[in-house]
């Protein structure tokens, strides 16, 4: 079985996002997005199971690879990643077409993503990229058991659902049910020597087209520079007098 | 521009995330189409003044790639070129699969829009609320994804009047078991007056008590940060921010809440903002209205008492 996860760089989520021409400024040293280390989890623990290979698929700017490199230290066996200056501002089609073919050309039988990018978050690339390959999409996935069969379970609306993985299929992770392993020294020295593919643009049948105009960004004041009080023992007080002000009680 | 709705059920009618979108079309003098995905028998979904095709799935089968297929007939026949969803599971579901065949990438997280000649101008928030993203969309199909309440909900008298087809599976369907069914009793975050969050400044799970004895005398909904969503104190279902649920309560208070900017997101523009946060510097005291250093734990307790 091959297994192929799509994983983002993005900027360090502890510093706040800028913006350059309507597009995330993104510096050399980008790091793994976090959703992503949940859909690396269940690639791997499908992998242990099955002796499957586990291939990492990254689109946008490769920089330091500190991104990839965690990837691959949580124990992906290798990476393909493709960094061109006409996707800077990608959308999420022409994203999710550019991620298809990487799929397809690493023989990728189940492709798993996050549900949604912290940067992005556009949260579609999953189910578009299960459209272009004319695969089941198994979306919103918060928990999965391996036994003979691979249990996913989905979030809903009302709740919860169970289906069984299909042999071929698309599936989103969401941010619970799986705990994203940590590597230890020994992953981290051995995913310096896991190969790393860059792959050009030349090769990818690009159909999606840029169909958004970047307009502006507007800041709105939402200083609301309410009353802050330091606790000293009444001010329960304080809460209830402003919620009989505004007669909320 | 024709328009067409990809709505959902909620308890016999439409939901209010396609009530919502509905209102928006008619503020702005738009008609439109409603396709409504459900698996209720005879949900009032139907009006007098537009035309509605409830597409009915089999809820022991995830089958939305067909129930794009027929979507994508209807966006044919009725040529339309304006495409709105709610931003659920199921809406980004079967927007993401529209999006290919129509070959047009769809706005998401959109707040707010406005036509200009051929063109949809969407607005994003973005920063937390802080910053608005302006896009427009210059396809011939525009595939917008609006977050809920975003706009006032259209009042419209609904019935049964609506063609009806029964979603068929096709290769891609997957069957679905042990469908389970979060219980929902008291009062519900989407239509709450009254909001109270935990954070992590609860500190234990135990401490969720304090919460709910708090949202009994206050007859308030419950809500929760992804952090401790995550730590298994509270139901996905109960999460506000920018991938849970979004919430404009008269009051909402945060206990024990950073207010990161994906939390933000999800409860900015409640009316008034009480926040509990023992540091001073906490982000949420910037969009609250009434803030309190201290602790929760001392706080929540005498407040309670003294209700
Ligand atoms: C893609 C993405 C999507 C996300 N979506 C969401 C979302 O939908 N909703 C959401 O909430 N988050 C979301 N997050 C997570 C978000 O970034 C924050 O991590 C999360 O909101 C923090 O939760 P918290 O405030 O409970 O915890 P923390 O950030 O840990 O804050 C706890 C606060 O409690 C205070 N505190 C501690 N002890 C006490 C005490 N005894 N008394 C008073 N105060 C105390 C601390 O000062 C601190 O400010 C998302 C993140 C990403 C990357
Ligand atoms: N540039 C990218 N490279 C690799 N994977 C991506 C990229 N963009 C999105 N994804 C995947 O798609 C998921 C959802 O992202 P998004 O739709 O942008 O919110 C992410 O969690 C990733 O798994």
């Amino acid at each position: 079985m091959k297994i192929a996860v799509c994983a983002k760089q993005i900027p360090d989520p502890a510093i706040a996002v800028s913006y350059e021409g309507g597009a995330i400024s993104r510096p050399e040293e980008q790091v793994l997005d976090d959703t992503d280390r949940y859909g690396i989890e269940v690639a791997l623990q499908l992998k242990e199971k099955f002796d499957a290979e586990v291939i990492v698929l990254s689109m946008g700017k490769l920089g330091t690879q500190k991104g990839i490199q965690q990837a691959l230290q949580m124990g992906a066996d290798k990476a393909l990643v493709i960094e061109d200056d006409s996707l800077v501002n990608a959308n999420s089609l022409m994203t999710s077409n550019v991620l298809s073919s990487m799929a397809k050309s690493a023989e990728a039988d189940v492709i798993i993503f996050g549900t949604e990018s912290s940067d992005g978050y556009s949260g579609v690339v999953p189910q578009q990229v299960s459209r272009y390959l004319n695969l089941p999409c198994i979306s919103y996935v918060k928990g999965i058991e391996i036994n003979d069969d691979t249990i996913l379970t989905r979030q809903t609306i009302t709740g919860s659902e169970k289906v069984t993985m299909p042999d071929k299929c698309v599936i989103s992770v969401t941010a619970s049910g799986v705990e994203p392993r940590y590597p230890n020294f020994k992953d981290i020295m051995a995913a310096k020597s896991k190969p790393v593919e860059v792959i050009s643009i030349s090769s990818i049948e690009l159909t999606a087209i840029q169909n958004q105009e970047f307009v502006e960004i507007n800041s709105i004041s939402s200083d609301k520079s309410g009353e802050k009080h330091i606790d000293e023992g009444n001010s329960f007080n304080l809460i209830i007098e402003k919620l009989k002000e505004i007669k909320a009680i | 521009m024709k328009s067409l709705i990809i709505g959902e059920t909620s308890k016999g009618t439409l939901s209010q995330g396609t009530l919502e979108i509905a209102g928006k079309l008619q503020s702005e003098g738009l008609d439109f189409h409603l396709v409504v995905i459900g698996s209720e028998d005879n949900p009032k979904i139907g009006g007098d003044t537009f035309n509605a095709t409830y597409l009915k799935i089999n809820s022991e089968e995830l089958t939305l790639s067909s129930v794009a297929d027929n979507i994508n007939k209807i966006i044919k026949e009725n040529s339309i070129n304006m495409i709105l969803a709610s931003s659920t599971y199921i809406g980004r579901d079967i927007t993401g699969f529209l999006s290919v065949d129509l070959n047009s990438s769809p706005v998401s997280n959109v707040v707010n829009f406005t036509l200009s000649g051929d063109d949809v101008m969407t607005t994003n928030s973005i920063d937390g609320g802080e910053s608005e993203y302006i896009t427009k969309v210059t396809s011939d199909y525009k595939l917008l994804i609006i977050r809920p309440k975003s706009f006032e909900p259209a009042e419209i008298l609904l019935n049964e009047n609506y063609e009806s087809i029964n979603i068929e599976s096709n290769e891609l369907t997957t069957s679905v078991y042990d469908v389970f069914v979060e219980e929902k009793t008291g009062p519900q975050l989407d239509d709450s007056k009254i909001v109270i969050s935990a954070g992590r400044g609860m500190v234990e799970v135990d401490n969720l008590k304090y919460i709910n004895e708090l949202a009994l005398k206050l007859n308030a909904a419950i809500g929760g940060t992804r952090a401790i969503v995550d730590a298994g104190w509270m139901p996905y279902s109960q999460q506000v921010g920018q991938t849970g649920k979004t919430v404009k309560p008269d009051v909402y208070i945060a206990c024990g809440i950073s207010g990161a900017t994906q939390h933000q997101v999800g409860m900015k523009d409640s009316k008034y903002i009480i926040a509990i946060n023992k540091d001073e510097e906490a982000p949420i005291f910037q969009i609250a209205d009434l803030g309190i250093v201290g602790d929760t734990l001392n706080i929540i307790p005498k407040l309670i008492e003294n209700l």
